[in-house]
């Protein structure tokens, strides 16, 4: 499939949830609320101040602050922790069930737990969407490092590579379709959480909006800010995610791509 | 001994040249669950004269890797010495390279920077890199080759490129594990010309392990032979001219001399 045709794919699928909802929200005006009404209170929420005076952009850009600090801390404990796992069979058999136990804990009572011991305030929510999404990546990276090709590494061993290169040609690459893979994960389990904690806990960002919004029963302004995130969200994989994971991808060879001379 | 002679390959003599490598009384025991301990080099000596192209061959799991492996220093023996010029030696000593049975490529790498990869390791300084990325992979007929990815490349011209990589680090002595075995015979035989080609263009030393007897009569000088129960018990001439042929009748001879030798050592 082309580019073209693909894209075109792309818009139909657009132009036929758009008509979908058109159709339900007149025929279900209790459910789903009206394409237009969306529309005009989407254009309220983009243009007009909302609670305390701030612009949508304020409160995307606290949602993301808070979602991107805790997906840094969470790759970084998470890979190392992940990469310790597979890696040390003694430290497996030690933390391998606390592992699952801790994917267990439901995130609603983290959230809960992280306001008691620290309060209602953004600080809380710096600890408790780490907390929640890093044993999700390291549970990916853990898989990753069993993987490990021990071929490459003694052949890197026999040349005599150091540290240092070892670890950026010969481990770093192997595990980069899981650090991407991990990356997504917990985008998505971390975006959840973030607007649980801001529900719950603050008075700014997407997940506010949308408890406000609620407590006043308006759906289609709760619609509205969906749609402004998940929107974001779609950038960030068409637009940064993917042509990243396909340059660091390029070795591999697509099916027409190939070329086997001799 | 001139420099000139050093390089002669040396079927005749018996490793007393200064830069033979002779491994003395090698044992190397491996813990197997479930097993115990196994013994997989019982006691092993081996000579390696400069310039020669010795081959060793036994069957499969008889210890014929483990043993490369001690003189690439990847393992450690419980026993045993390695000499050269009457002093003794560590793996570190030795100006070695090593091609592996599978490629052993980084496929996120082009072949050229495959190349680069060992040099780097090696610490050869980057003013040097192109020159002899060029020259080795020209030398093992991959000279277009060298912005492609490995995953884009047959079997043969993966194990080129390891071959290159080999001898990009431009070692004494090339150790080289069953290098064709995975390969298509007709592949197999042209990569083993063209080894012969360079090893006597390059005067390297090559140490070749191999369970196929016809290829260690074809390529070696002479040729050790292993058993399974990790033993050396023999080594043997193979005194045929070069260039040799495959059809050649005086192969075929000694491949069915040495068949028969080994039946009666291995085969119970």
């Amino acid at each position: 499939m082309n580019r073209l045709q693909r894209s075109s794919y792309t818009a139909a699928s657009i132009a036929a949830l758009l008509a979908l909802w058109y159709a339900g929200g007149i025929a279900f005006p209790e459910v789903l609320p009206g394409l237009p009404e969306t529309v005009s209170a989407l254009i309220v929420v983009l243009t007009e101040p909302g609670p305390y005076g701030n612009m949508f952009y304020f409160h995307v850009w606290k949602t993301i602050e808070m979602l991107f600090a805790a997906l840094i801390v969470s790759m970084i404990a998470g890979t190392f922790l992940g990469i310790a796992l597979g890696r040390n069979e003694t430290l497996e058999s030690t933390l391998s069930m606390w592992i699952y136990g801790w994917l267990a804990i439901p995130s609603l009572v983290i959230v809960f737990v992280s306001a008691i011991w620290i309060g209602f305030n953004a600080n809380s929510g710096y600890f408790a969407v780490p907390v929640v999404i890093t044993p999700f990546i390291a549970l990916n990276m853990w898989e990753g490092a069993r993987t490990l090709d021990t071929d490459l590494a003694e052949m890197a061993e026999f040349f005599g590579a150091g540290r240092i290169q070892t670890f950026k040609d010969i481990i770093v690459p192997q595990l980069a379709p899981f650090l991407f893979a991990s990356f997504r994960s917990g985008l998505s389990v971390g975006w959840k959480i973030t607007l649980l904690v801001e529900a719950f806990l603050l008075t700014r960002g997407v997940g506010f909006m949308f408890k406000r919004y609620f407590d006043n029963y308006d759906l289609p302004t709760m619609m509205s800010w969906l749609i402004i995130f998940v929107i974001f969200l779609i950038i960030v994989e068409y637009g940064v995610l993917a042509p990243l994971h396909e340059r660091v991808m390029e070795w591999r060879p697509d099916a027409e791509g190939v070329r086997v001379t001799e | 001994m001139t420099a000139a002679e050093e390089n002669q390959p040396s079927a005749e003599s018996s490793g007393t040249s200064v830069d033979t490598l002779e491994l003395r009384n090698i044992v190397k025991r491996f813990e197997k669950p479930g097993q115990g301990e196994i013994l997989v080099l019982d006691g092993v000596d081996l000579d390696v004269e400069g310039g020669a192209f010795v081959s060793l061959l036994g069957p499969s799991g008889c210890g014929k890797t483990t043993l490369m492996n001690v003189i690439s220093g990847l393992v450690t023996q419980d026993q045993g010495t390695m000499r050269r010029g009457g002093r003794d030696v560590a793996p570190g000593d030795l100006s070695l390279g090593y091609i592996f049975q599978e490629p052993r490529l980084l496929n996120w790498k082009t072949v050229s920077e495959n190349i680069e990869f060992a040099l780097e390791a090696r610490d050869i300084p980057e003013s040097e890199w192109q020159e002899r990325t060029d020259r080795y992979l020209e030398m093992v007929g991959l000279g277009d080759e060298g912005d492609n990815y490995p995953t884009r490349l047959s079997g043969g011209m993966k194990q080129r490129v390891a071959i290159a990589r080999a001898l990009a680090i431009e070692p004494e002595i090339i150790l080289m594990d069953e290098p064709f075995s995975s390969l298509d015979e007709i592949t197999a035989r042209d990569l083993r010309e063209e080894l012969l080609d360079i090893w006597k263009q390059e005067e390297k030393t090559i140490l070749f392990v191999t369970h196929d007897i016809n290829e260690a009569v074809f390529l070696s000088d002479y040729i050790y032979m292993m058993n399974t129960q990790g033993e050396m018990f023999a080594r043997r001439n193979v005194n045929i001219d070069r260039p040799r042929q495959y059809d050649d009748p005086a192969i075929a001879q000694r491949e069915t001399e040495l068949y028969r030798e080994f039946h009666e050592n291995v085969v119970h």
